[in-house]
């Protein structure tokens, strides 16, 4: 079987997250591929509808949840608007787990902020699950989550569930203009929403993800609030084809997303040229 | 390796019998359009081939990353889609007369090509064939690879090196498959003469590009990395058009898209072709933004990869200095030139614009 051969999923269930995101539960055609199929929180693969080419996503489920994989997109392009036209029980391809991902274990026994804008949720929620599915093993948990409107908030399920939750500290928020009338969480941009619900504490994580101008505006309001530069970790990501540092498309420098990401530390992000 | 001789009655006597055994037998040989064009193309005998002729238009690469390939077919059926794979056997092929510079690009491509996971496509056709360089005549003042670590007379990437002599070659096995390839078709010694005559031939060879271009520094490297935002490269790229023609005659540039093709409503093909960092698109987001936005960034790239990133990775230069870019680049960019300024550069001002 050479590298770019997909794994074959049907589609077992579709999610509508708002007017033009999408989420797929994939389950592997092959059981024995199901079986020794492993990957962890952070980690990416590619996509493919057959006719119509490959796309790149993050795994949006926990390693925990086994048997499945989920992942959510916008349909943008050729591949993602081919995908968003497949129906529950179509058959994609699947290559991967590729790339890094979270320290998770790294994270057990602290405190972990998770902060998240637009569909930047996808990676933070499959960190988010990893980390709820073993909460015991964790000190304080804390979700920020927002979007331009309330309605391009996605896994709007697991908000509310996660909104219920007594262990955990969670803020919902959306740009200012985007609230309605019956919203009831935060109406502020993401960085303000962090000023006033994130504090720093001893050997906390934060996980950060989302667009380029969040994360921007964001780092220096970890940088304010205390947060070492090793200890906040985001996602890159850059157009990729064969997602195993062969094709020469999304390397920044030296740094090859690919393989050397794509979770990355604020700390390696600055080191990089800037030029993503 | 001994160096043996090798008569041209011999040679030719071998690829008769590689070419009647099934063997593929790749030469430089002259187009019919133009006598002064080669092209690395199937021969059936010795006398097809224009051995140490001048440089092919296209490097060796084709043979190995085709411009277009196959990866796989599909056909949706009602159950889903079957997945037809292609083999990563590849048919033996034997190149004879090989340029250095093509031989040591493959072996640098390898190091990519097996970082990790391993390209069978790639890989399986390095396997199956074995590679006979020859003394390289130098093509122009374009050359430089002794300016990269090759060289005319570089045996890196041969299986077997042939030096030109009177009456035949001064040949020399480099590895087992080139020693096998050999075994029975040489005289045990070459006499002294012969060695003398080669000798000289490759030292002219070699002087004749080091006057092209001094070695690269050391450093180049690490100067590269830490002025990545130096001014210098808002201005370089003025003359690239962005078509990507050097990549395409490259014989170590080798980005890729891959792409699915219909055939008819239920099958299909997904394909690999040739790509370039040159290009617009290449890096393009759909969400429309773009890394790298301008030709700026794009040429930095393509100067950044070869000379910075491949070496910080891999050890080495991603370049054999063959030459070709300059050649056939339309807005007249002279990879010598380049490379040089940036040296010059970076002897004046070792300081840096940082990013």
């Amino acid at each position: 079987m050479n590298i770019y051969q997909p794994h074959l999923m049907r589609i077992a269930e579709i999610t509508d997250e708002t007017e033009d995101t999408r989420t797929l539960k994939l389950e592997f055609k092959d059981p024995a591929v199901a079986e020794s199929f492993k990957f962890s929180a952070g980690q990416f693969g590619e996509y493919s509808v057959f006719g119509e080419g490959e796309s790149t996503f993050c795994i949006a489920s926990s390693p925990t949840r086994k048997g499945y994989i989920e992942c959510s997109f916008k349909a943008t392009g050729k591949v993602t608007q081919a995908l968003r036209r497949l129906d529950t029980g179509d058959t994609i391809g699947f290559r991967g787990p590729y790339g890094n991902h979270f320290p998770i274990e790294k994270m057990k026994g602290n405190s972990v902020v998770f902060i998240a804008g637009g569909i930047g949720l996808a990676p933070v929620r499959c960190a988010i699950w990893n980390v709820l599915d073993m909460r015991d093993q964790f000190k304080d948990v804390t979700i920020v989550y927002g979007a331009r409107s309330v309605g391009d908030l996605v896994y709007k399920r697991e908000l509310e569930e996660w909104s219920k939750r007594t262990d955990l500290k969670i803020c919902l928020t959306v740009d200012p203009g985007g609230e309605t009338p019956e919203w009831k969480g935060e109406v502020a941009r993401v960085p303000t929403a962090v000023e006033k619900t994130v504090a720093y504490a001893e050997n906390t994580y934060a996980v950060i993800c989302g667009p380029p101008i969040m994360i921007k505006f964001t780092l220096p309001v970890m940088d304010k609030l205390g947060f070492p530069a090793e200890h906040i970790y985001t996602t890159l990501e850059n157009r990729m084809k064969c997602g195993l540092g062969k094709c020469g498309r999304c390397n920044i420098g030296a740094t090859y997303v690919c393989k050397d990401g794509p979770v990355f530390t604020a700390a390696e992000m600055r080191a990089m040229p800037q030029e993503y | 390796m001994t160096n043996e001789f090798l008569s041209h009655a011999s040679l030719s006597s071998l690829i008769a019998e590689l070419v009647a055994t099934g063997t593929r037998v790749i030469a430089p040989v002259q187009t019919e359009d133009s006598p002064d064009r080669l092209e690395y193309k199937p021969v059936c005998s010795l006398a097809d081939a224009a051995l140490a002729a001048g440089q092919p238009r296209l490097s060796l690469k084709e043979l190995f990353l085709p411009s277009t390939e196959v990866l796989l077919s599909y056909r949706q059926t009602k159950e889903g889609v079957e997945i037809r794979e292609v083999p990563t056997q590849a048919r033996p092929q034997v190149i004879l007369g090989a340029l250095p510079c093509d031989a040591a690009a493959l072996e640098i491509v390898d190091k990519v090509m097996s970082w990790d996971s391993k390209d069978e496509l790639w890989l399986g056709r390095r396997e199956a064939t074995t590679i006979v360089s020859i003394l390289c005549p130098v093509e122009d003042s374009n050359c430089f690879c002794t300016a990269v670590g090759v060289g005319p007379d570089s045996v890196r990437g041969s299986d077997v090196f042939l030096t030109p002599v009177e009456g035949g070659y001064l040949a020399e096995a480099c590895t087992l498959k080139g020693q096998s390839l050999l075994e029975g078709r040489t005289a045990d010694h070459a006499d002294p003469e012969a060695i003398a005559e080669a000798e000289k031939a490759q030292s002219a060879a070699r002087k004749k590009v080091q006057e092209n271009a001094p070695a690269i520094p050391a450093g180049f490297s690490a100067w590269l990395t830490e002025n990545f935002g130096h001014p210098v490269w808002n201005t370089m790229a003025l003359r690239c058009h962005g078509c990507g023609a050097c990549a395409s005659v490259c014989p170590t540039c080798h980005c890729f898209d891959i792409v699915d093709e219909h055939e008819n409503a239920t099958e299909g093909v997904r394909r690999r072709n040739w790509d370039s960092c040159q290009t617009a698109k290449f890096t393009l987001h759909s969400s429309g933004h773009n890394p790298r936005p301008s030709q700026s960034e794009r040429f930095r790239q393509r100067i950044e990869h070869k000379f910075s990133v491949y070496p910080r990775r891999f050890g080495e230069m991603l370049c054999t200095g063959c030459g070709r870019c300059s050649r056939i680049c339309p807005g007249g960019m002279n990879l010598v030139e380049i490379v040089g300024g940036l040296i010059s550069l970076s002897a004046s001002n070792s300081g840096g614009a940082g990013q």
